[in-house]
């Protein structure tokens, strides 16, 4: 398929996916700033989630009643707001319409739509906001896996979802553990507790937390389920088998040259996370192991972007560069 | 008789669509009246909104050049259809499929043997002194013979009573995405309007697009036809036809980015398992855009090269670059002679009397007649720079009038055709509005005209102007097919 169409699509599926995960991580920092006392700004982690710490010290220096909340998801100052990742996603789904099926676009144009609308912001508007957009960013993926072909484009925007994801749930335990990192007394603290609780919700994992039976929420068990978990689909290791997965039928009709570093850097990790266990990550550093992880995938994205969304062009069949054009 | 929002009304004492000079109903009318008696004027405002609605989510939109950046409106929609009874659809369809096959004939003559210039049916300075001519095309001949093979003419219907071609478009037109979308509207908010099984349907115009690109395929290309659509991208006003058009056709949507023009003369895309040829290009591209080692070097919309294939013949541009020379203005004068001239008929669809600056005489008489006329740049779209003469201030006139001598070459003048009205929705209740219909003709072997086209409107009271970007508005067009039609 055209190399540019793969590229939006797998972006489409990044940035649909980094839109549920910003409005899943605002409602508990929402309840987070009404409910118990505590360590740490209001909404830090949403902002070092989505690295926003420097844009937020310029939008509030520039106007000084901008709220977080309304930063975070619906300010256009910020190029990683809710609203501004998923107007670039619209914007996406846009040039990717004859490629898409009508009902994915009137869904993301919907979405679009109830978010551009919204003049007036206010607190209470928080939940209601998210859980929306929630709903339809899930409509939005599961409209895609039942009404556009199953073609390299799709096996494309589901990389992009995997990859994205696995970033995401990575940020969301590191933003927690980074920030909130308690004194060492209120570890395994009431406190602690609270902490870590918001990590699951942050993650959809509560109930999964609780199915697995792992009983009382502790912090290395729960660094465990959104790591080490095969069967809870946010977790690190699912979604890096998951996008091993899409991949290799995504670049099936690659040349192998083309498509063996980005294979080679997703296997790797993937042996990587099937080898490790959490004590050994406690042991090293919880942050430490998460920053590594998140360096990794933007390897794998480099090699991914590099050497196939934007090769040099070449015939196939003839095994060679092209001489003319650029 | 009640009418329902039909009640009071009152054509503008022109020609209307709807009702005869003597305020009867016309009879391809008739079952529309019947259906709207129930209808009243909320009714028709919940309706409207439904169809806005079904626009908007759609993504049904254009954007609009003046305002910021991927500003996206969507293109009014009027929901009483325009009827064309059976009997008049078949001396359109007629005169459209001979109009088109006269001007193809002629964009083959003009870039090959010239025997129209020869035998001076046409002055050469009109057709090598338009903007539209394409020197490099010379000697070219394309498969098929064919330069335009997707052309749109706007028709109206003149005092009369008859239809007349007001222009044509043979660059690359567009508007056809709407008529697709606006029957389908229709149907979903007005099916009591529609007379059973007699509307013919006009969905089958993307098979006819296919089909007529892979039959222009170049006669090298002997495996499985590649075609493409070239678009200039998102922000393009007509975008949203683009991509509609790729997806019901299977056209893979390229933008020229995507393309790249290799030392064999050869089009290839780039895809994620290499390049791949292609055979034919739709292109919705000007042609000062399509390549910018030809045409304006700044344009980053087009395909280096892309011109050298054309000319080596390994791809096919549908349109071919040159076609806009049978659509200038000022050659549109002479449509009824070359119609003449290589088809030996007259002209079913009649031209609108035009005066050609170039000519003296016609000079003399536009000079003495401004004030009746409307006087028309030969090269402009979109109803820019056309100036209205009887409802123009007197410097306006005189401003024009200068820009006419100056350049004579550039204008035309029309007498002001108070072109028909159709009942419209405004102010409460159903008031005249002037329309023109485009039908869209594809060309390969024989011309096919889809069955209606795009009723655009002027949605003003008493306006003439009915370009999308100067407040026009559009309404479904159904072409009667029953068996009494």
């Amino acid at each position: 398929m055209l190399s540019r169409v793969a590229e939006n699509l797998y972006w489409l599926g990044r940035y649909v996916e980094r839109t549920e995960n910003i409005a899943r991580m605002a409602v508990v920092e929402h309840d987070a700033s009404l409910e118990g006392a505590g360590a740490g700004g209001i909404w830090d982690s949403l902002i070092h989630a989505t690295d926003s710490n420097e844009a937020f010290a310029a939008a509030r220096a520039e106007s000084p009643e901008l709220t977080e909340s309304e930063f975070l998801l619906l300010s256009m100052l910020n190029p990683g707001s809710l609203r501004a990742i998923f107007v670039r996603a619209r914007e996406l789904a846009r040039g990717l319409r004859e490629y898409i099926s009508r009902e994915v676009w009137e869904e993301v144009n919907g979405l679009y739509l109830f978010l551009a609308y919204r003049k007036q912001f206010v607190a209470s508007d928080v939940h209601e906001l998210c859980t929306e957009t929630q709903r339809r960013t899930a409509t939005i993926l599961g409209l895609f896996d039942n009404t556009v072909l199953r073609d390299e484009g799709r096996e494309w925007f589901r990389c992009g979802v995997y990859l994205e994801r696995a970033d995401m749930t990575s940020r969301i335990v590191d933003a927690k553990y980074h920030i909130l990192l308690p004194p060492a007394d209120a570890v395994g603290g009431s406190f602690d507790r609270f902490q870590w609780i918001a990590v699951l919700r942050s993650a959809s994992a509560r109930e999964a937390y609780q199915r697995t039976g792992r009983g009382e929420v502790e912090g290395p068990l729960v660094a465990e389920l959104l790591i080490f978990s095969r069967d809870f689909p946010r977790s690190l290791a699912f979604c890096l088998q998951a996008l091993q997965r899409h991949y290799q039928q995504a670049a099936a009709e690659t040349p192998k040259r083309r498509r063996a570093r980005a294979a080679r850097r997703v296997g790797i990790l993937n042996l990587d996370l099937d080898a490790g266990d959490i004590e050994q990550v406690v042991d090293d550093g919880l942050h430490e192991f998460l920053d590594d992880f998140q360096a990794r995938l933007i390897d794998v994205d480099r090699a991914i972007t590099e050497d196939i969304f934007r090769a040099a062009p070449f015939h196939p069949e003839r095994g060679g560069a092209a001489e003319g054009g650029q | 008789m009640a009418h329902g929002i039909l009640d009071g009304y009152e054509t503008y004492g022109t020609p209307d669509e709807m009702f005869d000079e003597r305020g009867e109903l016309r009879p391809a009318y008739r079952e529309l009246a019947a259906a709207l008696r129930g209808w009243s004027a909320e009714g028709y405002g919940e309706r409207q909104e439904r169809a806005d609605l079904a626009l908007l989510s759609a993504g049904i939109t254009f954007n609009v050049y003046s305002e910021e950046q991927g500003a996206e409106r969507i293109f009014p929609f009027s929901l009483i259809p325009r009827i064309v009874s059976g009997a008049e659809w078949r001396t359109i369809d007629a005169g459209l499929r001979q109009r088109l096959t006269a001007l193809n004939l002629f964009l083959l003559d003009l870039y090959g043997e010239q025997r129209i210039l020869r035998e001076r049916i046409i002055p050469a300075e009109v057709a090598l002194g338009s903007p539209g001519y394409k020197p490099e095309m010379a000697g070219f001949r394309p498969p098929l013979g064919v330069y335009a093979h997707v052309a749109g003419c706007d028709l109206v219907r003149g005092e009369r009573g008859g239809m007349m071609v007001l222009e044509d478009n043979l660059r690359t037109p567009s508007g056809v995405s709407y008529v697709l979308e606006n029957r389908t509207v229709m149907l979903r908010v007005a099916p009591d309007l529609f007379p059973r099984r007699r509307v013919r349907a006009v969905d089958d115009y993307p098979n006819q697009l296919l089909a007529t690109l892979l039959a222009a395929r170049p006669a090298a290309c002997t495996g499985e036809p590649r075609a493409v659509l070239l678009t200039p991208g998102v922000y393009n006003s007509a975008y949203f036809e683009h991509s509609f058009l790729s997806k019901r056709t299977g056209l893979t949507l390229v933008e020229g980015s995507d393309l790249l023009v290799d030392s064999d003369d050869t089009v290839y895309l780039r895809s994620t398992s290499g390049l791949e040829r292609v055979d034919v290009i739709y292109r919705r591209i000007d042609d000062d855009f399509l390549d910018p080692l030809v045409y304006r070097p700044d344009s980053l919309l087009g395909v280096p090269g892309l011109m050298r294939a054309c000319l080596a013949g390994t791809v096919t541009l549908a349109n071919a670059p040159g076609a806009g020379v049978a659509d200038d203005k000022v050659v549109y004068r002479w449509a009824p002679e070359i119609i003449r001239f290589y088809l030996g008929e007259e002209a079913i669809l009649p031209n609108v009397e035009t005066f050609a600056a170039i000519i003296p005489a016609e000079l003399d008489h536009i000079r003495a007649h401004a004030r009746e006329l409307v006087l028309k740049p030969a090269n402009a779209s979109g109803g820019y720079g056309v100036l209205i003469g009887p409802q123009a201030s007197e410097a306006e006139l005189a401003a024009t009038l200068a820009r006419v001598e100056a350049e004579p070459r550039d204008w035309i003048a029309q007498p002001l055709v108070e072109f028909s009205s159709i009942p419209t929705f405004a102010g409460g209740g159903l008031k005249p509005r002037r329309a023109d219909l485009r039908p869209f003709v594809l060309s390969a072997d024989e011309p096919w005209v889809i069955p209606g086209g795009l009723t655009r409107v002027a949605l003003r009271e008493g306006s003439y102007v009915v370009n999308s970007s100067q407040g026009g508005g559009s309404k479904d067009t159904w072409v009667l097919g029953g068996e009494t039609d």
